[in-house]
């Protein structure tokens, strides 16, 4: 059994019950608490009140609400917003502050790390080493579908993470970047939009085949299904390589373990993790990886709780075999 | 599509009120959340419209109420250090003498907004938000 990887949760994987304030933050963290999670990851932006200018009061109770339930804080997610405004992108100034913000909310919270995001720039990236530094904070950017490891800017970033950045600046594999299927929930909304289902069969069909845009043209397909084919093509057909992380892994601090919906305990029929969990183990990953149940985007009637328990039983099968 | 599901938020299920000013009924109020996972500026709002009944309420009668504050709809694209915490409702008064009546009415919202943190390679993904739900005025 691999003990270098842990399992851990992301709150938003509850989401649906969070917005329909079924659950409330401490809700949140007593149920990831009952599912015999550790590590936990908040989306700041989500459940946190008077964000982005929380009160020290309040983050130092959720500080107490984290040792009430046995919690170990592992990632605070920050945003970089870079469309807030209408007339323009955020400036240097404007980024500066939120993530220099976020730092600290982070560290007054518990939390030894932040996740940003790519649009912070080679330049400011670099240019919080020392805040990470002085606050002996961790900063990382996810790299989250669309992004892959040969957009250009991230080899900016790969040189400031190994080189002046190191032990304090990473980054955070989404496993979006490795999806190559549509998932259940992605197709039971196409047939609700109007796709018909032995039309959409094909489509998926044509998707595995390598996405054959002729067929497509030249076949039986509605408009809609035309759109999901199109959409279903240009999202699926280029998943990054796992290969590529073996050089990247000390620059890797945490994962976040996406999910759309399993059906069972065994496999995901859209993200890989059969493979990506070894060699990640095999190239010395260490740390969390978490889970990050996303079916919420799509439908309020998945059963987040079950989700989740599938996503642990399928990575612990894995890891027991390591 | 992602996002589609946070739709069911927008309109909250809450009664319609009528607003009453020193014992006179000078409009009426409903309440609405943003449509997402989390919570955004409201800069982000591109768009937004609402239909009572069919009708389409008068953006200038129409008034948008957050974090104790109170904004006109025309002014919305400008807010963007106005944060909608993506549990807080926002009140809209709506200015209409008499009120509305008693009884079940239809409410339409729209919105478009912009997710701020999509431009992964230039453009912005904007939701186009649209729900209609039946409320009680009491």
């Amino acid at each position: 059994m691999n003990q270098n990887i842990k399992i851990g949760v992301s709150l938003y994987s509850l989401s649906t019950q969070f917005i329909h304030e079924e659950l409330d933050l401490e809700g949140c963290l007593k149920a990831v608490h009952e599912m015999g999670y550790k590590g936990v990851e908040i989306v700041a932006a989500q459940m946190v009140p008077d964000y982005p200018f929380p009160s020290d009061e309040w983050l130092f109770s959720f500080r107490g609400l984290l040792e009430k339930y046995d919690l170990e804080p592992v990632c605070w997610s920050a945003y970089i917003d870079m469309g807030t405004r209408t007339d323009r992108d955020l400036t240097e100034a404007e980024i500066i502050q939120c993530t220099v913000n976020d730092l600290i909310y982070a560290k007054k919270a518990g939390f030894p790390m932040v996740r940003t995001q790519h649009a912070i720039s080679p330049a400011i990236f670099r240019k919080m080493i020392p805040f990470c530094k002085e606050l002996d904070m961790k900063l990382t950017i996810e790299m989250h579908w669309p992004h892959h490891p040969d957009v250009p800017v991230w080899k900016e970033y790969f040189e400031i993470m190994k080189g002046e950045g190191k032990g304090y600046l990473g980054f955070v594999p989404d496993f979006s970047i490795f999806q190559y299927m549509p998932h259940a929930l992605y197709l039971r909304q196409a047939e609700e939009f109007g796709c018909r289902k032995e039309a959409l069969d094909r489509i998926v069909e044509l998707h595995a085949q390598g996405g054959d845009l002729v067929a497509l043209e030249s076949g039986d397909f509605t408009p809609i299904e035309k759109h999901y084919a199109e959409e279903m093509f240009g999202k699926f057909n280029h998943p990054a390589r796992i290969e590529q992380f073996r050089d990247l892994i000390d620059c890797i601090f945490y994962i976040h373990g996406k999910f759309y919906y399993l059906d069972n305990d065994e496999h995901d029929p859209c993200i890989p993790y059969e493979e990506l969990i070894p060699k990640f183990a095999e190239y010395g990953y260490k740390g969390y990886i978490a889970s990050e149940f996303e079916g919420h985007h799509f439908y309020s009637d998945v059963d987040c709780t079950e989700q989740l328990a599938h996503y642990v039983a399928l990575n612990k099968g894995i890891l027991e075999k390591l | 599509m992602d996002f589609v599901a946070y739709n069911e938020i927008l309109i909250c299920r809450k009664p319609i009120r009528n607003y009453v000013v020193a014992g006179v009924t000078v409009g009426y109020e409903f309440q609405i959340k943003y449509p997402s996972y989390r919570g955004c500026y409201l800069s982000c709002i591109e768009d937004l419209f609402f239909e009572m009944d069919g009708e389409r309420l008068d953006a200038v009668n129409t008034f948008f109420g957050l974090n104790d504050k109170q904004f006109t709809l025309e002014e919305l694209p400008e807010l963007f250090r106005e944060y909608w915490y993506v549990n807080k409702p926002a009140t809209i008064r709506v200015m209409l003498p008499g009120g509305i009546a008693k009884g079940e009415h239809t409410l339409r919202v729209y919105m478009k907004h912009r997710v701020p943190y999509t431009g992964y390679f230039g453009s912005y993904l904007t939701l186009e938000s649209d729900r209609t739900e039946t409320l009680v005025a009491e």
